[in-house]
């Protein structure tokens, strides 16, 4: 009787040991699979949403040229179909790179997307959509976080290599999976030209084509690169595929023209002394020339009249100097080019992009995913303005998993 | 000890169970959990390599330095781990219809692509082939098919304002003359009163003809029908007259805006007479000029008769219409897209289909109800003998002005439905198929 009970004891315990031991087993595997969809239910979220940013243009639909406020979230190019991106929509999202720039004489912040010296791009406050604005006009607010990366496919660097009275321009064209081979190569080389109180610019162009490794060379021999600012632009091309990549040497740094986009519809751009924005030790008078190029079929660079009678002018640091202001009365993607000088031979060039594809900058757009538990990424290749980008949306759930462990 | 080897014997099966329900439910890879659209990725891929048509130039250029330099522009554009297979294929079309893919060459980067991999498609044109439309000729299938439009030089128009008959007239010729076996232009009255009497101009068919007025509410009238029996009741006659030619002829009418009819005009004839707006060489009918002509198309009497027909006074002023659905299917056809609504002030109501023993056909507005009545703003009055057989339309387009010359247009392709022979895509060697097919590297 005693045995009995002892052995009913025992079996009882072992039975609802057991019981827990497996009710936990099968709990593990329904719960990873429970994760498993809820991560599979982001996937197909991030790819329809990606889609959603890049085939439709928003509302209004050419917001990104209006000072409407926009109601509808949406980065195509109103006037194309397909994944065909407005440069002048990606212009206006709040860069990830790059911190704010506060310019005192228009008591706004601009939010800035520099590359280098020289090639910057500077968007006011009030004129940027943000990250919570996108969230909350794509109906994803509280329930998604996102991170949109625009790149270039194709990304050219170009490496001066100077020499008495020899430079040499090294240039790299290379796509993310593969060297961009026997690719053409168009270049635009911009020397400043001191002389006169406004400096101009002369261009000399030609072309050179990549090697099996991407790689091609441009010599220009007799000429001493510590003397002359220039600038060097160099466009690869390939069935299809155009990349951009650029280098910028001036000779004088310390006092320069930092451009300010002021208003998207009426083109206004601001012309500011580079003291008063950031600042330095021998603040002096500016002398600037302005001139808006366009980017031709033959990868030439066309001059675009402005509306503007005079494009040059003099910038004074300080306060009761005001800036100077131009109008790009065209919504044609392309570069301001400002040559300016101090004295003598202290010359530089800075450029703006019209169009975030003129220069082939870069953006990144929305929430930081680090820290997410889970991210599902998905990317499109994308034009803007017949440039090839890749578009790559990273998406998170902000409501959090239960997970396992 | 007997319920211990129970229970052991209940946990041996149990883990069983949980061992063969494991093996079934297989969880899948994180690949397959977070995939990257290989469609959409496909296809973006092409649509970029297309930018410049230059995909389209390798579809039909198979050379080996093209497909070279493809190859490297689709191996630079993908990430690192994509594996592809590119093939282009020729699209040929058997004469039973069906559509053969045949394979042309291929590029890829890997021997296998994998188990999950996707493709995409995208059709090239070759930039040698112009594909076109070629519409049916109206009247090809029951004889006539010539398009009068009447520009007579030495007639002016009302509520046509803004335009002249002139520019209405060659935007009538753009928009419909593809549509038919012969196009004349009545350059004046004279050639008019050539028609009204069956002679025709350039060896045309005057039977069965389409006529498009361009002047509005007045129409021309040849110098040699000023006089009576036509100029009776303020020319109303003449109305009457050119409604039994209608019916004589089976010819279709169109009057292109406002009220039918309503002035007559010739600037020789009438110099000093104007339409109380300034518009000299021409003289008002009034409302009696339309019931003239619906009277001479049902082959009645001529009596005069005043009684205003369309909206305005005493009828309502006026009636907001909107474009009909087949109208709309219609436009879509033709590629012609007038605004789908419209005011209509002078529009006839439906009565007049069971007095005139006319059948309102191929609406191109939905009928309006206004004033206990159906105001029917633009539609094809079809008007049938008393042996059924058709003698002659009238398209009346009441709305207000200006004229919008489209809408006609599409009142006339509406009514007699030409067809477009549209070419084909799959003809031999017009396009090719590009399949771009994307795996990942890992195969799964």
């Amino acid at each position: 009787m005693t045995s009995a009970a002892i052995d009913h004891m025992v079996s009882i315990t072992i039975f609802l040991a057991a019981i827990l031991f497996f009710m936990n087993l099968f709990g593990q595997t329904i719960q990873t699979a429970v994760i498993y969809q809820q991560h599979r239910a982001v996937a197909v979220k991030c790819s329809d949403l990606l889609d959603t940013m890049l085939l439709s243009p928003g509302s209004p639909e050419n917001w990104s040229v209006r000072e409407d406020p926009i109601v509808g979230f949406g980065l195509q190019d109103p006037e194309f179909t397909q994944y065909q991106l407005s440069p002048f929509s990606l212009m206006r999202l709040t860069p990830s790179n790059g911190p704010p720039v506060y310019y005192p004489k228009t008591d706004m912040t601009y939010y800035n997307l520099t590359m280098d010296f020289g090639q910057s791009l500077y968007v006011p406050y009030t004129q940027i959509v943000n990250y919570s604005i996108a969230s909350r006009l794509l109906g994803i607010n509280g329930t998604y976080g996102f991170s949109l990366t625009v790149t270039p496919i194709v990304d050219v660097t170009v490496t001066p290599n100077v020499q008495p009275n020899l430079l040499t321009f090294s240039i790299s064209a290379v796509g993310p999976g593969f060297p961009l081979a026997h690719a053409e190569v168009s270049y635009c080389f911009l020397t400043v030209d001191a002389q006169g109180q406004y400096p101009d610019y002369e261009i000399e162009y030609g072309n050179v084509t990549t090697d099996a490794t991407g790689f091609a060379s441009v010599v220009f021999s007799g000429f001493d690169a510590s003397q002359v600012s220039h600038a060097f632009l160099a466009y690869a091309h390939l069935q299809g595929l155009t990349g951009m990549g650029y280098y910028m040497h001036e000779l004088e740094n310390e006092n320069s023209v930092v451009p300010f986009v002021s208003n998207f519809e009426t083109g206004e751009v601001l012309l500011a002394h580079s003291w008063d924005v950031h600042g330095g030790d021998n603040p002096a008078l500016v002398h600037y020339n302005a001139t808006f190029v366009v980017l031709n079929e033959d990868f030439r660079l066309g001059n675009m009249t402005l509306q503007n009678e005079t494009m040059v002018g003099r910038l004074t640091h300080g306060l009761g100097n005001p800036y100077d202001c131009i109008i790009i009365n065209t919504y044609t993607p392309g570069i301001l080019i400002v040559t300016y000088r101090i004295t003598g031979h202290q010359t530089g060039v800075v450029m703006m992009p019209w169009g975030i594809n003129a220069m082939a900058f870069s953006v990144t757009f929305g929430g930081n995913l680090q820290n997410q538990e889970w991210v599902a990424t998905d990317m499109r290749q994308v034009t803007v303005n017949n440039m090839a980008y890749q578009a790559k949306l990273a998406l998170w759930s902000t409501q959090g998993y239960q997970v396992n462990g | 000890m007997m319920r211990t080897v129970e229970v052991l014997i209940v946990i041996i099966i149990i883990t069983g169970a949980f061992m063969i329900s494991s093996s079934f439910a297989v969880l899948p890879w994180p690949r397959q959990v977070s995939p990257i659209n290989l469609r959409r990725l496909a296809l973006t891929t092409m649509e970029t390599l297309d930018t410049n048509h230059d995909l389209s130039r390798a579809g039909f250029d198979l050379s080996s330095q093209t497909w070279r330099d493809l190859q490297v522009a689709l191996s630079a554009s993908l990430p690192p781990n994509v594996l592809y297979n590119l093939t282009v294929y020729n699209v040929n079309s058997e004469a039973s219809g069906t559509t053969l893919y045949a394979p042309l060459k291929s590029i890829s980067n890997a021997a296998d692509l994998g188990v999950t991999s996707d493709a995409s498609s995208y059709l090239v044109a070759s930039s040698n082939v112009t594909f076109d439309v070629t519409p049916e000729k109206i009247g090809e299938r029951w004889g006539g098919g010539t398009l009068y439009i009447l520009n007579c030089s030495d007639a002016n128009g009302w509520w046509i304002t803004g335009y002249t008959a002139q520019s209405l007239a060659e935007d009538v010729s753009r928009l419909l003359s593809s549509y038919f076996v012969k196009t004349i232009t009545v350059q004046n009255t004279a050639q008019l009163g050539q028609i009204l009497n069956g002679q025709a101009l350039q060896g045309e068919i005057v039977q069965n003809a389409v006529i498009i007025n361009t002047c509005g509410e007045a129409v021309p009238i040849p110098t040699a029908y000023c006089t009576t029996p036509y100029s009776n009741d303020s020319y109303a006659y003449y109305c009457y007259f050119l409604g039994q030619k209608v019916n004589q002829y089976n010819w279709t009418w169109a009057s292109t805006v406002g009220y039918p009819f309503y002035y007559v005009s010739n600037t020789g004839s009438f110099p000093s007479d104007q339409n109380d707006w300034g518009i000299f060489g021409m003289t008002c009918v009034g409302a009696a000029g339309l019931n003239g002509f619906l009277r001479g198309i049902n082959a009645e009497d001529y009596v005069k008769d005043d009684g205003w027909l369309t909206l305005g006074s005493p009828n309502p002023s006026s009636v907001m219409v909107q474009i009909s659905s087949s109208a709309q299917d219609n436009a879509n056809y033709y590629g012609i897209y007038p605004a789908q609504n419209q005011t209509a002030t002078r529009a006839l109501p439906s009565t007049v289909q069971s007095r005139y023993n006319l059948t309102a056909t191929a609406l191109v507005f939905d009928p309006a109800d206004a004033g206990g009545k159906t105001w029917l703003a633009g539609a094809t009055f079809v008007h049938r003998n008393s042996g059924g057989e058709i003698r002659g339309r009238l398209i009346p387009i009441g709305l207000t002005r200006s004229t919008d010359i489209r809408i006609t247009a599409l009142a006339v392709l509406s009514y007699y439905q030409p067809r477009l022979y549209r070419s084909e895509y799959s003809a031999y060697n017009t396009s090719r198929l590009m399949v771009l097919q994307l795996g990942l590297v890992g195969g799964v």
